[in-house]
């Protein structure tokens, strides 16, 4: 069930759902979607707390807000507010992004950090595209790198009502304002991994084409101690194309806590 | 009504290529463009506007980036050789896309210096730029106008500060010590334009009271015009046609078949200048999230069209010289015909002050060219000149 709680002066939108260890899990630049089988799987174990981040869903985007410092910062005191303790921090492309950005500032209220074909560092030279350029190629070139099976993910948009389209034309405009330039990282993050002091992992999906599995291991080796799973038949979201194997992922590393 | 010509000062040996290749903007790989070729019809285009002084008309210079369609990549380079080739022409940038440059206070300085030079002729339009300009310049489409607004407030303020320096710690910019030599001969500053295609556009830049202009879209033209009027009233002022301005690609000949034909080449630019990878087009942010919403409706093979004076769509990639005329994108034939054409349409937007006269898209003969230019200063221009608001404006809502 969505619900609506006030941060730091501001409005945001979260679902919330399960029992067990808290859950924070941070979307991915495409959204939320709470409705997909990935909410009521992770939710068996957890009390699954996601927000739709500032500008995405039903969240407002102040104008003194636009950048992952802010996000992070806000979702700290989300924790807070919420009095989450031992919580696992999750976070999915863009998300994992701002998930390693409040793991690096503080990891009080968190038990376990996994990042799932997270966004966020620089790895390679100045000619090296390290995440591939979403916004320079056409949607359904996007689709066919994001998915392994790119029909998985497709959706209708003419046949959904206007306020969500609305919702989705704010969040594509609200990822640009957190991620246009430098384009989808920190480059500076890589460099303060090294604070992350409570256990990682990391989850890839086999056909990410947006980052690849040698991303995923530089970020393995940033991280002290992290743990590095890969997912078959599954591209860029994992937890929405093989939510099964994503939810088992996630066990196993809680398992281990 | 006054004339501004304007040419984009265009590669077109490369069209065929970026055609084929579905993209003549951003993607398409400047191995395309020969420079020798290049620096040839750069000057021939130049020749074309210093033409324009003796023929009496204004000129209006913009730019584009990374692309087959528009070689001109800086309005001040532009401006700069045009200034000195010219010496009544008033000299009109529209514009400077102020929203992708990082140093807004360098675009005072560049605008302050031309006008110096120019003896005070410059004419100043801060556009926000077509949306396939915000990837040759890694701008963050993101809350883009109020970045454009705080570009233009902070370039105001730069040329008309006479007693700095001042500082400025904006959301986007921040300057310690902002004291631009020279400062413009125009003052407070030279006029200012702004571009729009919305109703939203039109009520803003009568609360700036700047000159509003709009390119080859009729059917978008006279909703903005209008709600411009509207709101300069609300505020207390007539807002007359020399705040409005249009854009169109005119076509003129000493027979209505040399005037037609004329237009039909130019009209190549119309044809391909949209041609533009599907990213390029609509970066989120650029458009209005009612804009966005219309287009995902619509689905990802709609193509947008514009419509003609009755409401019929017309395909700008395949339109024929006489379709491009029902749209108001294009006026031609003798110069009879082109100023009946025009005289009807001020009536119909009800009082428009500014033709762009879009008279070079590229595939255009020099010859042509300059037979064009001239024949509409002679013969059009000073009669345009006396045409003011028409008598019987339609009533505006």
């Amino acid at each position: 069930m969505s619900r609506h709680i006030t941060v730091s002066g501001v409005d945001l939108e979260i679902e919330e759902k399960g029992q067990g260890r808290p859950l924070l899990f941070l979307h991915p630049g495409e959204g939320l979607r709470p409705d997909h089988p990935w909410l009521d799987l992770l939710a068996r174990y957890h009390r699954v707390i996601a927000p739709h981040h500032p500008g995405f869903g039903g969240s407002a985007l102040p104008d003194w807000f636009g950048t992952v410092d802010d996000l992070a910062y806000l979702y700290l005191d989300l924790a807070a507010a919420l009095q989450l303790q031992g919580a696992v921090l999750a976070g999915a492309c863009f998300g994992g992004w701002v998930a390693a950005e409040i793991a690096v500032r503080n990891t009080q209220r968190f038990a376990a950090l996994l990042l799932s074909a997270p966004l966020g560092i620089k790895v390679g030279g100045v000619l090296d595209r390290d995440i591939t350029d979403m916004h320079a190629i056409s949607r359904a070139e996007f689709m066919r790198l994001a998915w392994a099976d790119p029909a998985k993910g497709e959706i209708d948009y003419t046949q959904l009502p206007e306020t969500e389209l609305a919702a989705i034309a704010r969040g594509r405009e609200a990822l640009c304002v957190f991620g246009w330039k430098p384009y989808m990282h920190n480059p500076r993050l890589k460099h303060w991994l090294h604070r992350i002091g409570i256990p990682a992992h990391l989850l890839w999906g086999e056909q990410d084409g947006i980052v690849s599995l040698a991303y995923g291991e530089a970020w393995k080796a940033a991280i002290p101690g992290a743990t590095f799973e890969t997912i078959p038949d599954a591209g860029h979201y994992p937890h929405w194309e093989q939510p099964e194997a994503f939810a088992r992922g996630l066990r196993a590393f809680t398992d281990r806590l | 009504m006054r004339t501004w010509y304007f040419s984009e000062m265009a590669y077109h040996p490369a069209w065929d290529k970026g055609l084929a290749r579905g993209s003549l903007r951003v993607n398409f790989p400047n191995e395309n463009v020969d420079p020798r070729e290049a620096g040839t019809l750069l000057n021939r285009y130049l020749d074309e506007f210093a033409l324009c002084d003796e023929a009496g008309l204004d000129i209006m210079v913009n730019e584009h980036h990374s692309t087959a369609t528009c070689m001109t990549v800086s309005v001040p380079m532009a401006l700069a050789v045009i200034a000195r080739e010219t010496k009544k022409a008033r000299l009109l940038t529209l514009g400077n896309p102020i929203a992708n440059r990082p140093d807004p206070v360098r675009v005072a300085e560049e605008m302050a210096w031309l006008d110096c030079l120019s003896g005070g002729r410059l004419e100043m339009g801060l556009v926000k730029g077509a949306p396939y300009e915000i990837s040759p310049a890694n701008s963050n489409p993101g809350r883009l106008m109020r970045r454009y607004w705080e570009a233009h407030d902070l370039i105001l303020k730069a040329l008309s500060t006479h007693t700095g320096p001042f500082s400025w710690e904006g959301e986007f910019f921040q300057y310690r010590a902002v004291n631009i030599w020279p400062r413009p001969i125009q003052q407070p500053t030279p006029p200012v334009w702004m571009t729009g295609m919305s109703m939203d556009t039109g009520r803003l830049a009568a609360e700036k009271g700047h000159v509003v202009g709009t390119l080859l879209s009729g059917g978008l033209a006279k909703p903005m015009y209008d709600a411009y009027r509207k709101r300069a009233r609300e505020l207390g002022w007539e807002a007359g046609p020399d705040r409005m301005a249009y854009a169109a690609i005119v076509g003129v000949g000493t027979t209505r078949e040399e005037g037609l034909r004329r237009a039909d080449s130019i009209a190549d630019y119309v044809r391909t200048a949209p041609v533009v990878a599907e990213p390029f087009t609509n970066p989120p942010g650029y458009n209005s999230i009612g804009a966005n919403v219309a287009m995902l409706k619509a689905g990802p093979r709609a193509h947008r069209m514009v419509t003609d004076r009755n409401g019929v769509p017309i395909d700008h990639r395949t339109a024929t010289v006489h379709q491009f005329m029902d749209t108001d994108t294009v006026f031609a034939g003798t110069p009879d015909d082109v100023f009946a054409q025009l005289q009807a349409f001020n009536t119909r937007m009800g009082g428009v002050g500014h033709l762009l006269f879009f008279g070079q898209g590229g595939h255009l003969s020099h010859q042509d060219a300059k037979a064009n230019i001239t024949l509409f200063g002679k013969e059009v221009a000073p009669r345009l000149r006396e045409l003011g608001a028409p008598t019987e404006a339609e009533a505006a809502e």
